[in-house]
């Protein structure tokens, strides 16, 4: 052991390194919120309440976007664990068998998003995609980035590329419960789905809900694959609150209406944070 | 037998079609112009490296550059994360410090969406110079990846026995020699999966390297994206780039996987 003058030394470059980089970009988010700003007066903001906050809760651009967000990570974080829960219980006895395989599942998950969405629209091109020209051959031919589907087409890219997580912390589930367990419901004749639904799933549900969790805080914010896919379009069809907070400042330089979306968008994670927090400090870890 | 045979179906299946976006970009960075235009699509052609030379070797297209941008940025971030984060494991777990509050708020960061600060950063980026520069692409790196980093190391360190440290500091050893020649050869398989996770996680970024850069400090993520615009129709060589940009973390990914789908789990279940 070590004294805590010591402990907090070894700290602080960390903490330091922190202050600067997350604290000053808190306070610049909080001071320009509250201030009128424009791009000529970058460096002199001028404090003018609550303006900025105003306009944004009245730009029905702003709720759009809010509610594509909420929207879209509820859609991703259903199909994504129930999809790797799925996958996971089907596949365990080959993956737990042969562990090198998992390397194949695990792979999407190694390609950055953003090129994820590049290669879907190589996929998607109507001139050397296979999907149109597949689905051509069925005598189909969805308009698969067009309004109508739009949503579900990003919302499937992005599914396929996040599944492997939830698959992997549902094997992990599924190896931590004692085999033993299993064995006893099927001495007792329980068929496979009893011994799923009543022996398997209420196990796995602590690791479900972190792998849900986990899943929808990022979709909550997605942007790469949607920017590089569709820009945000069809209009605003795709556009969730990370692409909104950077079309209000890149192309629209709406710096104060960026910046106090920005602000509101921290509000709410900084609820989550905190609540997450008091569940780490208290131990009550799945 | 048949649940077997369905078990391995159901796998190949699997492995297909959530892989279907790489094996058909590879399959299109290796064809002719003739055989990507053909319809209906060929699977069977004569392979070519036309597209990955011009990709490599035009000038005015500056990719060995992006490629250099992206190892330096997202390499120097993640050993500065690690750098930071190792010794601040030790003192957390060695001497209670930051345990009711730092370590808390850095194992659930991830609940604050990076994108919050975007215009913080591009505007003190503007002040400080930092714009486009790799330097300024690796401390947004180090920050993405600090949380893991830290995590996983504040892990392993609780995992260490007390036993051989005190024996060495009866010996005389100070806090930097065993942090360097104990600590750290105990805890290395364990900071090499988190590097290489941090070192994929930051090579992938691709917000902030849209927002932070313009020209020189490009990372290959963003480098891309020009090529659908600029290339028009050219998939050949916009694939061939595509490879080209996603074969580091992939290889790292398939080497490592074991270790990285540790390093996966630890981090979303121990946070």
């Amino acid at each position: 052991m070590i004294s805590r003058r010591e402990g907090w030394l070894l700290i602080t470059p960390l903490a330091v390194f922190l202050v600067l980089w997350l604290g000053f970009p808190f306070l610049t988010d909080l001071v320009y919120s509250l201030s009128q700003v424009g791009f000529t007066t970058l460096r002199q903001p001028r404090l003018s309440g609550f303006g900025n906050y105003a306009a944004v809760l009245h730009d029905p651009a702003f709720w759009q976007a809010m509610g594509f967000s909420l929207r879209y990570a509820v859609v991703e974080t259903v199909a994504q664990v129930a999809a790797g829960l799925g996958l996971a219980v089907g596949l365990a006895p080959i993956l737990s068998r042969y562990r090198s395989l998992l390397a194949l599942i695990l792979l999407p998950l190694m390609i950055a998003p953003a090129l994820n969405g590049l290669m879907y629209r190589l996929m998607l091109n109507d001139f050397v995609g296979i999907i149109p020209i597949y689905l051509g051959m069925l005598d189909l031919s969805p308009n698969l980035l067009g309004p109508g589907w739009v949503f579900w087409t990003v919302a499937a890219i992005d599914a396929l590329q996040n599944v492997p997580f939830t698959l992997l912390l549902a094997l992990a589930g599924l190896q931590a419960i004692p085999p033993e367990l299993r064995e006893a419901a099927r001495v007792d004749g329980a068929s496979a789905w009893q011994e799923f639904r009543r022996v398997l799933l209420p196990l796995l549900v602590p690791v479900l809900a972190i792998a849900g969790l986990v899943r929808f805080i990022d979709s909550f914010r997605v942007f790469d694959h949607i920017y590089v896919l569709t820009g945000g379009g069809p209009g605003d069809a795709t556009t969730g609150i990370s692409l909104y907070i950077y079309k209000a400042f890149f192309a629209q330089q709406h710096l104060g209406l960026a910046v106090a979306a920005s602000m509101i968008l921290l509000l709410l994670s900084l609820v989550l944070l905190l609540a997450l927090m008091r569940r780490s400090l208290h131990g009550a870890r799945a | 037998m048949i649940g077997r045979l369905l078990r391995w179906l159901l796998f190949v299946l699997a492995v297909l079609l959530l892989n279907l976006p790489v094996i058909v970009t590879i399959l299109t960075a290796l064809k002719s112009d003739a055989d990507i235009n053909a319809s209906p699509p060929v699977w069977l052609f004569t392979p070519t490296l036309l597209h990955f030379r011009t990709v490599l070797g035009d000038p005015t297209l500056h990719f060995p550059r992006y490629l250099a941008n992206s190892t330096a940025l997202a390499g120097g971030g993640t050993l500065l994360a690690l750098l930071l984060a190792v010794p601040a494991a030790y003192g957390m777990v060695r001497s209670g410090a930051g345990a009711r509050i730092l370590l808390p708020l850095m194992a659930n960061l991830r609940a604050v969406p990076l994108v919050v600060f975007a215009i913080p950063f591009y505007l003190m980026y503007q002040v400080l110079g930092l714009l486009d520069t790799r330097t300024g692409l690796a401390l947004i790196a180090c920050i993405i990846n600090l949380p893991l980093s830290l995590l996983i190391a504040v892990n392993a360190i609780s995992d260490l026995p007390l036993e051989i440290e005190e024996a060495a500091r009866v010996d005389g050893a100070g806090t930097r020699m065993i942090l360097v020649r104990i600590v750290l050869p105990l805890i290395r398989p364990m900071l090499l999966s988190a590097g290489i996770l941090g070192f994929i996680t930051a090579w992938n970024e691709f917000l902030f390297g849209l927002i932070l850069s313009t020209r020189n400090a490009v990372p290959v993520t963003v480098a891309v994206t020009f090529f659908t615009t600029s290339f028009g129709v050219r998939w050949g060589d916009t694939a061939a780039a595509m490879v080209l940009s996603m074969a580091p973390p992939m290889v790292l990914g398939l080497v490592a996987a074991r270790g990285i789908g540790g390093a996966l789990t630890a981090g979303a279940i121990k946070g």
